[in-house]
């Protein structure tokens, strides 16, 4: 059995400690004001350049390699829609036998798979699920864009109730066809895999540096560790692209995308509006913001703000797990 | 014989607005007995926001619809249009054409005594400084509106469609008759004023209307082409699998410090590019930090330097940016070249503020938070070299 050589980041403290030099760089095609695109950017100047990048099929898959070029320094490879779970373990059991044989050097290198909601928390979660009960080094980064955007916008999991995509158009006779409410992919997957140590929720540009430090602590940690970032998208929330970073700061601060760390089983709310003394906004300020809510009434509104409300004052571990005790006595 | 009509717009913003121009002229001209067809392309699938895309319409007062389909349906890109329509001025700068060719001129597949029509407030000599050269005469109109930009979800009804179809049936009066299109208007939407609003465009831009809107374009104006056309690999050179080779790791402080994907440069995705006051900049580091394009490169004196060939415009830097009148974003088209401003800045610290100034004007345009729902115009404000004021932003980010 070999060991897998770790490594401690330094934690950033502050905007200006941030790293200067760029691995994933312009000449992409993501959209104008694209979060994700922050997202891939923000993960890899954390991590540097020894790392290895694979993903699953998603709008930052096809962004990346227009015409044969690609705005990537460090080695990043593109995979199947379920597989990015098997990808990321196999790279990483690949980096583990060449050490052991001696064939490269022993030293830490970063296995990250930066998969989408659909790649990552609707149907490649199996993949992933898998990756996680591994005992391989590897960090496994779902960015969340709460549709299937690579292809104009489709409904997934993790889409949010209410939310118009192409596969949920509100119509005169039913409003809401997005019905489901959104998967708590984060919270699942820190209850169901011992193996991993590391479970973290963040977004890219609120609190800053908050993100960065969350990839550093997953890969100091070791292990199979996951992260879910939340990214605001412009073209399929109906925003104008300017506002990405105003959106994603909405969402946290009305209490719909809750911001947390669980390490080695306990959780830490590294932004909680209970807290800061003023309490959560109403979730009406993100939503009215959102061309994609535009056919919501107030009656919707109180409907998502009655869910919102139940997941931060009933829920045994708000945010996180939604499980609201244990009844005494036998129903 | 076929008449093509190729509708040019910005991604997402325009698209529904375009797919209802290409579709809804099928429909007028079936109506004037002619056979019709439409389809899009995206320039670069799937669509993204801001990047230029085509829709297209076919008109045959002749071949069968089988014949018809069959000439234009299997293609991605046409070779010539009678009519091409601009959705947004600033296109004028040149577009991404179907498998990546580089940047084009907006104007390349307009044919002999075809006709380019450009929604724009602008004259046409200054969009001829942008536009290229073309071997023959053509025809160049300017349709009196702004660029109408929309979201996925919510529309944006001002007029632009109806305006659209009077302005072809005005510079192409065969394939769709302005009767047509007030008919068609008429009965699909009984709304008096849309087909007054078509037949107010189609009125400005006809041979006797005052002012001339339709220019005809010689061969000597317009610019000289410049941008290359890209050499892709071919199919020998590919490395095995599908294996694109990774940008060299580069990175030192200054203007173009950072080693960067060379083969896809995407500056025509901008409407509106960030015009940077370095003397108000207090070194926050914000813009640098936001910037989802990388586009910012840290200079040895604190300052951040923007490489415009890679700016796509989207204006977080602007909306982040904590002093007033440092960051703001002004329109493309009062912009020539793509120099490094922080170097301009540091040759003639004067100079390049009062060139600046003049380019910014005094209105700030700026959208509302969901696409779609107009424009904000504010005033602006000249701020004196070096007076930093803060922007009052409604909360203070907690860390």
């Amino acid at each position: 059995m070999t060991t897998t050589p770790k490594i401690d980041y330094e934690k950033i403290k502050g905007v200006h400690k941030v790293p200067l030099e760029e691995l994933y760089t312009s000449g992409h095609r993501t959209c104008q004001g694209c979060e994700s695109a922050t997202t891939m950017r923000g993960f890899i100047k954390a991590s540097g350049p020894r790392t290895i990048v694979t993903g699953a099929t998603g709008c930052m898959y096809v962004a990346n390699t227009s015409y044969l070029t690609t705005p990537w320094i460090v080695p990043w490879m593109h995979t199947q829609l379920g597989a990015g779970g098997a990808s990321a373990v196999g790279m990483a059991a690949g980096v583990r036998a060449l050490q052991r044989k001696g064939k490269i050097k022993q030293e830490k290198i970063n296995i990250i798979n930066f998969s989408g909601d659909l790649g990552a928390g609707d149907m490649g979660i199996g993949g992933i699920s898998g990756a996680l009960q591994s005992d391989y080094d590897l960090l496994i980064i779902m960015y969340d864009n709460e549709s299937a955007a690579n292809t104009d916008i489709q409904a997934t999991g993790l889409s949010i109730y209410g939310a118009q995509t192409t596969f949920t158009p509100p119509g005169s006779k039913h409003r809401i066809m997005q019905r489901r409410w959104k998967k708590n992919v984060a919270g699942m997957l820190a209850v169901g895999h011992p193996t991993c140590k590391y479970v973290a929720t963040a977004c890219a540009t609120f609190p800053p540096t908050d993100y960065l430090n969350k990839t550093r602590k997953a890969l100091s940690i070791g292990g199979p560790t996951f992260i879910h970032t939340y990214d605001p998208c412009p073209k399929g929330w109906d925003y104008h692209p300017r506002y990405s970073n105003e959106l994603g700061e909405l969402g946290i601060k009305c209490g719909i995308y809750p911001l947390y760390e669980i390490v080695e089983g306990n959780v830490i709310y590294t932004w909680d509006a209970r807290k800061s003394g003023k309490g959560r906004i109403p979730v009406k300020e993100f939503l009215q913001r959102q061309g994609r809510f535009e056919h919501l009434i107030q009656e919707d509104i109180d409907y998502i703000q009655k869910g919102v409300d139940e997941m931060w004052e009933e829920w045994e571990i708000p945010g996180v797990a939604p499980l609201k005790g244990i009844l005494k006595a036998r129903i | 014989m076929i008449k093509r009509v190729e509708v040019q717009y910005r991604g997402i913003f325009q698209k529904n607005l375009a797919k209802k121009i290409g579709s809804d002229i099928v429909m007028i001209a079936s109506s004037m007995g002619q056979r019709a067809f439409s389809n899009g392309r995206y320039s670069d699938a799937p669509e993204r926001n801001g990047i230029p895309c085509k829709y297209f319409a076919f008109v045959s007062p002749d071949l069968s619809e089988e014949e018809l389909e069959a000439e234009c349906g299997a293609k991605l890109e046409i070779d010539e249009a009678n009519v091409s329509v601009v959705l947004d001025d600033t296109m004028c700068k040149g577009v991404e054409p179907w498998g990546w060719h580089g940047v084009r001129p907006i104007n390349e597949r307009v044919v002999k005594d075809g006709c380019l029509v450009v929604i724009t407030k602008r004259p046409h000599e200054e969009l001829l400084q942008f536009i290229g050269k073309k071997p023959y005469n053509y025809r160049l109109a300017t349709l009196d509106g702004e660029a109408s930009l929309a979201g996925l979800w919510v529309n944006k009804d001002d007029l632009t469609y109806e305006h659209v179809l009077g302005a072809i049936a005005a510079v192409e009066p065969t394939i769709i008759s302005i009767e047509a299109v007030e008919a068609y208007l008429m009965k699909k939407t009984k709304d008096k004023k849309r087909a007054e609003a078509a037949r107010a465009a189609y009125n400005s831009l006809r041979q006797e209307a005052k002012p001339p809107r339709v220019k005809t374009v010689t061969p000597n104006e317009g610019i000289v082409w410049t941008h290359e056309i890209p050499v892709l690999p071919k199919w020998f050179e590919m490395q095995e699998g599908a294996v694109v080779p990774a940008v060299p790791r580069g990175f030192q402080m200054g203007p173009k410090g950072q080693s960067r994907n060379t083969g896809f440069k995407r500056g025509t995705t901008k409407t509106q590019r960030p015009a940077v006051r370095f003397d108000l900049c207090t070194k926050c580091t914000l813009c640098w930090a936001e910037c989802p394009d990388e586009c910012f490169d840290p200079t040895t004196d604190g300052y951040y330097d923007i490489e415009y060939q890679y700016c796509v415009g989207c204006g977080k830097c602007a909306e982040v940016c904590p002093v007033k009148e440092c960051i703001v974003m002004v329109d493309e088209l009062q912009f020539h070249d793509n120099n490094s401003p922080w170097e301009d800045w540091k040759k003639d610290p004067k100079t390049y503020i009062t060139s600046l100034e003049a380019k910014k004007g005094t209105e700030r345009v700026n959208y509302p938070v969901v696409t779609g729902k107009g424009v904000i115009v504010t005033k602006g404000e000249v701020m004196p070299e070096g007076k930093i004021v803060p922007v009052r932003k409604t909360e203070e980010v907690e860390v």
